[in-house]
């Protein structure tokens, strides 16, 4: 049966999470991109702007980001990922 | 931290059923080993609605029976797995991930034999339970069985009484664990009765507080439908409970349990079968706001769906509300049957975690993601459901960074301000007045002060804050260079920690907690010079 974690573990697995949520960063394919624009429609922070001639979207303000991860998960086509840098 | 050992506890699942035995006083196993005993017979389908952690379901597969058991916590359902492996009856049992009221879309007709569920009924809200049982009625083959194991709330205040000093502490521990919230079924009979089956009590147990019903599909019922489960209107209103309910949410809203709402459908106003559906979690602010703002606005469909109490955007980010919990809440309800459109209006805020598509594909109603604040609604919905850059994007105002410092202060209070009183009770109103101090000069200059998370910002905040006192104490009363010494300490300490704990109320920083290693270094350096330099100056 597998152990259990300690009070300390989940203190150390928290804060190693916390470290790598500070340097994930969105990853964009702009050639998945079908122009669905749901990622433009939840981002709390303003990240995505559509391009409505081209249909697709770009990536802007990746500053901004705060790695909710809204934006990969509503994205039908896969086209955003959320890792990283060197990974 | 405190979040840290909430989440701890959740990972111990192993616990709960230690937990559960304990306060049931052993008699759960007794009842489960009885109805096993009694129903469960070699060769047959059992499906187990809210296996928890197996130990009913490897029962039921040990006399050789083939059982589906579904649960919708993950943890529960791998301790389940673990059981299961130890025990060798894999090829017994399936286990799935499956929300109880959705076992009818999952599983055929006539496909079970038996079905049957312990300490799971109490935890459905009381539509959730009127669906699910009328699932079970088409899931049973002929002269298929439904055996329902559950708490019940007694008859009689002596011994309501007496199963209160067991359910108080049972209550709290399935919270700790769970985070869900047993709610001991009342007149269960009767609602079996209503969905079409004819159900006795074959045991009982604890002053009648454990129940074991024994229920079979009436033979010429089955067709009848439920009544569409409409909760009510909402109107905003204060009452003495709501204001104790928002002073309480002002200081501690960040230790459980929330307030929180019956889930199911409302209506704001009075709606019409073309009104706009709203979808929110059941933390009970939540649902209040979003009163406030829109009565008198608008007439719409509220479905209020379960998200253990929480916000949603930390209800979805967390797990607790998710596309499967409202595509159960959208069956339960039969919203489909109350209105003539298929749009659902969700908070944009709980995109981190419901799959849009999910519900899109499963249920055929269509996704709309609505503004970040509630008061965007009657805009955004005139608007045809457009909404302006403004309405998309989570702000910080000063009003939300004095609240947030209310609710954080609130708990720190309970932490520090109470051990000092008691303690060293002389330091009390000074702290106090530092932390308010440094927390409000913070709150309202936190978009002016320099870097971009708390701990850098906790650099010009205490040097802020130390140019202060010094200045003081040269200018205005002054003090002795030992006492400066210590107030030196004792704000620079503050300063970080106050700005490193308000960071995780920001919505638009992240992972505050990968400082935390800093802020121990750093105490303990500060620790250190308390008590070397004064040694070494001769000031002690």
């Amino acid at each position: 049966m597998a152990e259990s974690p300690s009070m300390l573990e989940m203190l150390t697995e928290h804060i190693d999470l916390a470290r790598r949520l500070r340097v994930l960063q969105i990853h964009f394919y702009p050639e998945r991109c079908k122009g669905v624009w749901q990622c433009y429609e939840v981002c709390p922070v303003g990240c995505w702007r559509p391009d409505y001639e081209k249909r697709v979207v770009a990536f802007e303000h990746g500053e901004r980001c705060i790695a909710c991860g809204a934006c990969v998960l509503q994205c039908p086509e896969g086209a955003i990922e959320l890792k990283v840098a060197d990974d | 931290m405190a979040t840290v050992f909430m989440k701890w506890l959740e990972t111990q699942p192993e616990k709960y059923d230690r937990g559960i035995q304990l306060l049931t006083l052993g008699k759960l196993h007794k009842l489960q080993d009885r109805l096993v005993g009694l129903l469960v017979r070699p060769g047959m389908r059992v499906l187990e609605i809210g296996c928890g952690t197996g130990a009913l379901t490897v029962a039921i597969a040990a006399k050789g029976a083939e059982v589906v058991g579904i649960d919708l916590d993950s943890g529960m359902l791998a301790q389940a797995e673990n059981r299961l492996a130890a025990s060798g009856l894999y090829k017994n049992v399936v286990l799935e991930h499956v929300d109880a009221a959705l076992i009818a879309e999952r599983f055929k007709p006539n496909s079970f034999d038996l079905i049957v569920s312990s300490l799971a009924f109490s935890e459905m809200s009381r539509d959730t339970q009127a669906y699910v049982l009328s699932a079970c009625h088409s899931l049973l083959a002929p002269g298929g069985r439904l055996a329902i194991l559950d708490e019940m709330s007694p008859h009689g205040w002596t011994a309501r009484f007496a199963v209160a000093m067991v359910h108080i502490p049972l209550r709290f521990i399935t919270w700790m664990l769970t985070r869900t919230t047993t709610n001991p079924l009342r007149d269960f009979q009767g609602t079996l009765e209503r969905a079409g089956f004819r159900a006795d009590v074959i045991e009982r147990t604890l002053l009648g507080s454990l129940c074991l019903f024994l229920a079979e599909p009436k033979l010429d019922d089955g067709s009848q439908p439920l009544p569409v489960s409409f909760k009510g209107r909402l109107r905003y209103r204060m009452s003495l409970r709501t204001l104790l309910v928002d002073l309480w949410a002002v200081f501690f809203r960040i230790i459980p349990p929330y307030p929180k709402m019956q889930p199911g459908l409302y209506s704001i106003g009075q709606p019409t079968p073309d009104s706009p559906v709203l979808v929110t979690g059941n933390f009970e602010l939540t649902v209040r706001r979003l009163v406030k703002a829109i009565d008198h606005h608008l007439h719409v469909w509220l479905l209020v769906v379960d998200s253990s109490g929480i916000n949603v955007w930390c209800a979805a980010g967390g797990g607790f509300l998710t596309a499967e919990r409202i595509i159960g809440a959208l069956s339960t309800s039969r919203l489909d049957e109350v209105v003539n459109h298929r749009a659902l209006i969700l908070p944009q805020l709980c995109a981190n975690g419901v799959d849009g598509w999910l519900i899109r594909k499963q249920t055929k109603w269509g996704v709309h993601w609505g503004p970040v604040r509630a008061a965007d609604l009657p805009a955004y919905i005139q608007a045809g459901r457009k909404k302006t850059e403004d309405m998309r994007q989570v702000r910080f105002p000063l009003r939300d960074r004095l609240e947030m410092l209310a609710a954080t202060m609130g708990f720190y209070a309970m932490l520090i301000l109470i051990p000092v009183a008691l303690l060293w009770p002389s330091s009390f109103w000074p702290l106090l007045a530092a932390m308010l101090g440094l927390s409000l000069f913070y709150a309202i200059t936190l978009p002016w002060l320099p870097g971009i998370d708390g701990l850098a910002k906790s650099l010009p905040l205490g040097l802020i804050a130390l140019a202060g006192m010094l200045l003081y104490s040269w200018f205005v009363h002054s003090t002795a260079l030992a006492d400066i010494f210590n107030r030196v300490v004792g704000l620079t300490g503050l300063s970080v920690f106050v700005g490193a704990e308000l960071q995780g109320m920001s919505p638009r920083m992240r992972g505050e907690q990968a400082n935390w290693g800093w802020e121990a270094i750093i105490a303990v350096l500060l620790g250190l010079a308390y008590w070397l330099i004064p040694r070494l100056m001769g000031w002690r």
